[in-house]
Order: C-alpha cells, then structure tokens, then sequence
C-alpha cells in the first residue's frame, strides 16, 4: 500500500492530502525566504491516530514535522527540505477536562491560546501567561514546544511551561506516553509533574518539536483577579538606560502584581506614528496627539485581589517609574494615550507586536531574533546591535532592511523578552540575501549571549552555526534524540539533526 | 499562465505579499470584544490551510512566483468562500479608534479574492453554476431565468412618475422571488410618505453576482445601464434595500468604471433611521416579541452600517431586541454570499445553520435582517434544522409598527 492510502486509512479520506496547492499553503513561513514544500499532509483526531502516521513515517523513514497554528517565526513548522509528511494538529482543538478542585485544565494541544481562554476567562479563571503575542492563532502544543511568552502576563507568570503539569505525547516510534503526575495509575487528576521521578516531562517542554508529538496538556490556570491597573510612560531620554533601573527597581520591590511590563524604543515608536517611512499610518493615535515627537513609550498593566493592594502597589510602581528625570504618564484611558489599557483589557496583548508588521510599508514583514537576557545586560547588547548593523550595512543597504529592537518586556524574574530582529520586504529577487542576513543576525544575537526560547529551524541551527553548545552537551542532546527518535524523522533539520 | 491570465492578482500583488502569516484569519478568538471564530469556510471544512485566507494568500504569492499553476480544483477552492470579509476584519484588527496596524490598511481580502476570481473566470475557470447565472444576467437582466418584464410583475399595474428625488433599486431578488417583501418595502416607503419613483424597465441587474464570480466585463455593462437610468430619473438619491445591491452599487461602481457617481447611494435603513431622528416618522404600534438582528455583510462589515437597523428595530415599542453574541463586525456570515448560495448550496446552509443555534441559544422568537439572500438562506436553515425560530426581514417589523 501507498502513504497516501496507508494515511488515508488512518485519518479517513477527508483528511489527508497531496494536492499541490494545499501542499504550497504549508510550505511557506513569514518571510517567503526557503519555502520547501511537503510531500503530504495529514489532520488526524487522536493521539492513537498520530501514533499509527508516526509508525507509518519511521518504516518508510520520512521526516515529519507536526504543525499546530503556524504562528511560529522562527519556522518551527516550515520543512527543512522538499517531501515528508505535516501532521496539521488543528482539529485537535477540545477542552478535555476543567477541573476546579486542581485548577488545571487539560485540553488537546491543537486548542489555540485563545479559544482556552475564551473558555476559561468565561469561568472567572485564565492561564495566567495568555500563550505568544500570536496567541489567538498559536496554539498550546506549540507554545510548550517552543517556551512560549510574551501574549500576556509575562511578567507575572513568566513562559507557558512553568504551567504545565501534565502532558501526552506521540512518541516517535508511535509509542503514547503520559507524563506528569497521570503517570501513576493511581493518580486520577493530574496536578503536578514533580515527585514521581526526574522530569521527565521536561523533555517535551520547550524541545522544538523534536522529541515527541503532543497531544495532550494539563496547564494549571489561576482565578483573574478583580481589580487592574494600567499606565503608559512617555520617557524623554535614556530608555534604553532607564529600561533595567526600572526593571531592578521594580523586582527589588518584591511582588507588586505586575502583570506585564513594556518597552518601547524611540526608534520605532518613531516609526510607528508616522514619522519614518510609512507616513500615513499612525499606529497608536492618542500617543501621537500628545506626543508628536515619537518618544519612547513604557507601560505596565498590574492585578490584585483587592482594590486597596492594587492601589498601594501602584503607588510603589508609579514612584518607580516617575521619579526618574524625564518621564511623564499619560492619562488613564486609551484615547488619552494608555495602551496599556487596551493591551490588558481589549486583548492588546494578542496584537501589540503586530505593530511592527509593515513598518517600512506594504511587503514588509518580520525576520524576527527575538531572545531573551538578563535586563542589566540591555544597554551592551544595543552597542552590540548597532555594531553588527554598521557592519553589515551595505547588505542592508541592497535589500532595503532595517534592523533594530521593537519592543522589549519583563518575562520572569529579572529576564527580558527582547524582541529585536530585521524588517525585510517580502521580494522573490531579496529572498537570498534576506536569508543571508537572518542568519548572520541570529548568529550575532546567540554570541551576545542573547537566550532563544523559540528556536524553531532558524535559532536551533545557529546555535550550532557558532558551536554554542559544548561537545558534551550537544553529545547528550543527540543521545537523547537517538533514544527517543532513531531515524531522526521528527522535525528533521533542527539543530542539524538530519 | 501568462501576466495577462493573472492580471488581476498582479495588480493586489503587494497586498498579497504583505500577509504577515500570523493566522489570525484562520481562527480568532478574543473573549473582550466578542470576537469567536472568523471564517465560516475553514470552520465547515476538513481544516487544511487551504481553506483559510492565510493559507489561500499564500497559494496566490507562489502563483505569482510561478511555483504553482491554476487548475481547475484550486479555482473551486476560490470559489468556496462567502467573501464576508470576516478575515479582513480580524486581520490586525484592533477593535480600537486610538489603534491602527499597518497590515490591517495594506490587504484588503475581499478585494484579493475577487481579483482573484476575476482571473479564473478569464481563464475559463470559474462554476460551472454561476456560468448559467452569468447567461441569464445577459439575456433576461436578471440571474432567475425570468423575463425581464416580470420585474415589476408584483407591482399590479401600479405607476410611478418619471423622475423624483429618490429611485427606489429593486434589485432582482425579491422582485421575482420575494414579491411579498417588496410589496412591503414600498407600502413602508408609502406611509412614511418618501418622493420615490422606480426605473423599469431600464433597471438591470446591479451585477453584484457577476463581480462576485469574477467577470468584471458584464457588471462594468450593467452599472453604466443603471446609471444611466438613475440619471434619467433625476435622482439626487438611490434608495436600496438589497445588501448586495447596495454594496455594489455605492462601492462596486465607482471603484469599477473610475468616477464618483453623481448621486448618492442610500441604504433604506439609513434613510429611515434618518426621518425617525427628525420626526417625521414614528414607530408607534407595539410588537411583542422577542428578536434578534443579524448583520449582512455587504451593509454590516463591507459598509459599516450597523447602528441604523438596531435603532430603528429598538424604537419600536414592547419589542424585545436581544444581540447575537458574535455581532456587528464579529457577526458570523449567513453563508450565502459570494457566490456560495448558488454554487454550493448544502455548504451555504450549514453555515446558516451555524446562526440560527445561535439564536436558539439566546431565546429570541425571530431572527430580523436586511438582506434578501441573508432571509432565504436562514429560512432553508430552519428548515433543515427543523427550528421554531422565524426569519424576517427588518421591513416586516417596520411595516407593523408604522401608523
């Protein structure tokens, strides 16, 4: 029998393909550069059926790569080369289970950050981290793949998996493995993945998409609380500067219920009001009435229980913020300029980085190298960005792409999401050197000492591209890839596992 | 595939390549604003790329990168889309005035499927339906195989003058299929005592079927004809009911033939909502019931007219008005537009049945529209779903209210 029977007889007729032109709907990322196209694609409904396409793949050796909402943009879903087979997780989109008494959730990882929380947020509860900034499109398997943050409530819960205590996965080989808690017989309602042994399910979690095929997750969720608060900062001078001695001061002051904090850089809050290239857009309209010179922008959103927490620890957090030379808030509604208002309470949060989409006009998109540092370390790396785009202006220069930092935002302790990266027009006649120049940029960003978390094809390789890794440790990674994946079918190409 | 066979994509070329791939489009859901689901297409399909405006984006930039050619199976694909505008909508939406993302300015979907379909139909690619649609349209004026004669069949032999301030569009749809809604219409525009007069026999179909299925040729014919009958009306304003009509008529046109048309186009709801406001109408009888208003897309998302019907559906007395959860720019497609109704009939009313549990599930007696093609196809989805609940149109309730 042929993979397209064998697959068909799987997943049934309605649900496998190998049309062109579904095929060439997969085979792009953001950008348009190194669009491979797959050999089919496959939606299964169930784990079992996942476990029955994987035993498939491994006999006939062929790379699988499993896909939830191709928000990625790092190309975490994209084939490395021509064939294999996408398995597409988005009909895997249920809440399984929703359960009070452990206040966890499991759901099918092919759910989007965004449904659940629909679901939960109806209930009085949420994730706590709301997934990406892509979170209405990405979905939950793919942010514990790739440690996603930055959607919401990075500041407070930090990435997604810290809230995982349960997971399935589809084992290479085909094998349906529970993780967590559930993996005692005896345990009924998974609520943590701690005590039974190593953590074991931390080698799904933020693996890239290399280790296994997740099914299946228990996130903790939390109630939401009450009472928000939300300001927005125009900083005259010094942001770059002043962004870690706020950062410091505000961790040093213990917990305030900072939900998420932001930064936004001169540069590109110029950009964004219409002051730069696409001068007929004005993003954020209210900021530029009161503001028309594009300053740099900060905001926080922050919750409490209670209206009189929320209050003394805003008081705290403003003091932090105003105390320094040059910095002004504006007023507290949207038009009067708080987009942290619409950030938290008009899912902003799924949006705001949309903003840097066509910011040097139509057909400019994204060649992201967002990383996570320490926030003390902020000030060197924008030396060390401005080197490499001196060094590489001529290129730059050839393509019409900018480089630069879009914003930057408080995830954890005292890490920072910095969400730098190139805007490169989307032109077939650019594609190469567009390439040429992500790479060399990822590869800068990784000898900075910059930390991916979503590495997807791009980060994992260039890790390697500048021998990030020790012998040993990338020995122990390839040992653990040989264990669970011995034909490397899994997400061929990451890291260079081929 | 030459640039001439793909001249109409070619044009959109930058919009199409300004697709960020985020995937919104796909599926959205933002508890805040409503926002639940966004094409009634992927969600009624086996879920391959394909079948969102992402993934169909994406098929369009590799056509144009010559990596795919057109065929017959990824035309029928084009074709199964209501072009509700829905993933316009949601695409760096930011549901905010104060906000603006450049992407949202930069693509303008439907724009891009009907350029889209404007090639295939060139190509000789288009439904095998709507081409029987298209050869009545250029035989008898209208897409229902009916005599041209027979458009004012509903009015009795009833005159109207040559010229006056306002012409009254029929649109060919109730005309022929919905005499009763039409008669309606005009008994309303009677009472409220409208100057209006009717340009038959030299209205023609508005051509929004045609521009929808791609041949640009026969709607750019039909719109100088209309035009032409308008100004020989001396009207200073269309009235129109249709939705369809009416987002042809004042968004097709002049963005098709290249000039500002010399009057203005009005939807009947505006233009009552407006005499209500001044006055010179009131809505006084009561109608105890319980309903529900649904947005058609070519007045709701494609026109922005939203406020005009629920202002003049709340004013009427005793009558209940509860909102669909997905509402005005949020509210879910009937499923018949662009094409759909026609083409893939059984498609059309799954979706529509989609709308009608809705309103099921908030309790509403009858759901109200606007839209012809709106009414039918949730009417055929109460049928097949076997619901109580009643489909009206905006006119019905009108009608009872007025004195």
């Amino acid at each position: 029998m042929n993979l397209y029977a064998q697959l068909e007889d799987i997943v049934g007729p309605d649900y496998v393909s190998n049309e062109d032109f579904v095929l060439e709907s997969y085979a792009h990322g953001i950008t348009g550069v190194g669009t491979k196209r797959p050999a089919i694609v496959v939606i299964p409904e169930s784990a079992q059926e996942i476990s029955e396409i994987l035993k498939v793949a491994n006999k006939k050796k062929m790379n699988v790569i499993p896909r939830g909402g191709g928000a990625g943009l790092l190309e975490g879903v994209l084939p490395l080369v021509s064939g294999g087979i996408i398995i597409d997780m988005t009909r895997m989109n249920n809440v399984i289970d929703f359960n009070e008494n452990t206040m966890t959730v499991t759901v099918e990882c092919g759910i989007t950050w965004g449904k659940l929380n629909s679901f939960l947020m109806e209930r009085g509860y949420y994730t706590g981290t709301l997934g990406p900034g892509s979170g209405m499109s990405a979905v939950v398997g793919g942010g514990l793949s790739h440690n996603t943050v930055g959607g919401g409530g990075a500041a407070k819960y930090g990435a997604v998996t810290r809230h995982c205590v349960g997971l399935e996965v589809v084992l290479p080989n085909g094998q349906i493995l529970t993780l967590g808690s559930s993996a005692s017989k005896y345990i009924k309602e998974p609520f943590s993945k701690w005590g039974l042994g190593p953590d074991y399910l931390g080698l799904f979690l933020g693996d890239q998409g290399i280790h296994g095929v997740k099914t299946k997750a228990t996130l903790l969720v939390y109630p939401r609380p009450k009472y928000r608060a939300y300001k927005t900062f125009s900083i005259r001078r010094r942001g770059d500067k002043l962004w870690p001695e706020i950062i410091l001061e505000l961790r040093k002051k213990g917990d305030l219920g900072l939900y998420d904090v932001f930064y936004f850089p001169e540069l590109i809050m110029q950009a964004l009001q219409g002051l730069l290239i696409v001068k007929d857009i004005v993003v954020f309209k209210s900021i530029k009435e009161r503001d028309p010179k594009g300053r740099a922008v900060m905001f926080y959103t922050m919750e409490a229980e209670t209206q009189e927490a929320l209050e003394a620890n805003q008081k705290i957090v403003d003091e932090i913020f105003l105390n320094k030379k040059g910095i002004t808030a504006f007023g507290p509604e949207i038009e009067d300029g708080n987009i942290a208002k619409w950030h938290y309470e008009m899912n902003g949060h799924w949006q705001v980085y949309h903003g840097f989409w066509g910011v040097m006009g139509e057909k400019s998109v994204p060649q992201t190298g967002e990383h996570h540092i320490p926030v003390h370390q902020y000030p060197d790396l924008m030396k060390k960005f401005e080197k490499w785009e001196s060094e590489n202006s001529e290129l730059l220069n050839k393509v019409r792409a900018m480089s630069g930092v879009g914003s930057s935002l408080l995830c954890d302790h005292t890490t920072v999401e910095v969400d730098s990266g190139l805007t490169i027009y989307n032109i077939p006649e650019y594609h190469e050197i567009n390439d040429k120049l992500w790479r060399s940029y990822l590869n800068m960003i990784v000898e900075s000492g910059g930390m991916p978390y979503m590495a997807g094809m791009r980060f994992s390789r260039a890790l390697i591209d500048v021998s990030a890794f020790s012998d040993e440790f990338y020995s122990f990674m390839k040992t653990i890839k040989d264990t669970l994946d011995p034909n490397h079918i899994l997400s061929k190409g990451k890291y260079y596992f081929e | 595939m030459t640039e001439e066979t793909l001249k109409h994509i070619k044009e959109l070329e930058d919009m199409i390549r300004s697709c960020s791939g985020i995937g919104d489009c796909r599926e959205a859901y933002m508890y805040s604003v409503n926002r639940i689901q966004v094409c009634p297409i992927y969600e009624h399909s086996p879920k391959f790329e394909v079948y969102s405006a992402r993934g169909r984006l994406r098929i369009l930039m590799s056509i144009l990168d010559r990596k795919l050619d057109v065929s017959k199976k990824l035309a029928e694909i084009f074709y199964l889309c209501t072009t509700c505008g829905n993933c316009h909508t949601i695409c760096h939406g930011t549901y905010s005035d104060n906000i603006d993302l450049f992407v949202h300015n930069f693509i303008d979907h439907v724009k891009v499927w009907e350029a889209f379909r404007a090639d295939l139909f060139e190509m000789g690619l288009a439904m095998p339906r709507h081409l029987e649609l298209m050869n009545s349209i250029k035989e008898n004026n209208n897409p229902y195989f009916e005599p041209h004669k027979d458009r004012i069949k509903w009015l009795e032999g009833r005159k109207f003058p040559e010229t006056a301030e306002n012409v009254f569009f029929m649109g060919c749809t109730e005309p022929y299929r919905m005499p009763e809604l039409i008669k309606k219409i005009i008994k309303v525009f009677d009472k409220c005592g409208i100057d209006y007069t009717i340009v038959h026999p030299n209205e023609v179909c508005c051509g929004s079927i045609a521009l929808r299925i791609g041949d640009i040729n026969t709607v750019k014919e039909l719109a100088k004809k209309n035009i032409e009958a308008f100004k020989k009306a001396g009207a200073k304003r269309i009235l129109i009911h249709c939705a369809g009509c009416f987002k042809t008529i004042k968004q097709n046109y002049p963005e098709i033939l290249g000039e500002e048309l010399p009057f203005e186009v009005v939807h009947v709801t505006e233009y009552l909502e407006q005499l209500l406001k001044e006055g010179k109408i009131k809505l006084n009888k009561k109608i105890e019931d319980k309903v529900t208003y649904h947005d058609p897309c070519h007045i709701g998302r494609a026109s922005n007219i939203y406020d005009p019907p629920r202002n003049l559906i709340k004013s009427i007395p005793d009558l209940e008005f509860i909102e669909f959860e997905r509402n005005r720019e949020n509210a879910w497609c009937c499923g018949a537009g662009g094409g759909m109704k026609s083409a893939f009939p059984e498609k059309s009313v799954e979706i529509a049945t989609d709308r009608i549990k809705e309103a099921e599930k908030i309790g509403v007696n009858k759901i109200v529209s606007a839209c012809p093609f709106c009414e039918m196809n949730l009417s055929d989805a109460t049928k097949e779903s076997g619901s109580n609940i009643k489909v009206i149109d905006i006119f019905d309730l009108l009608d009872e209210s007025l004195d």
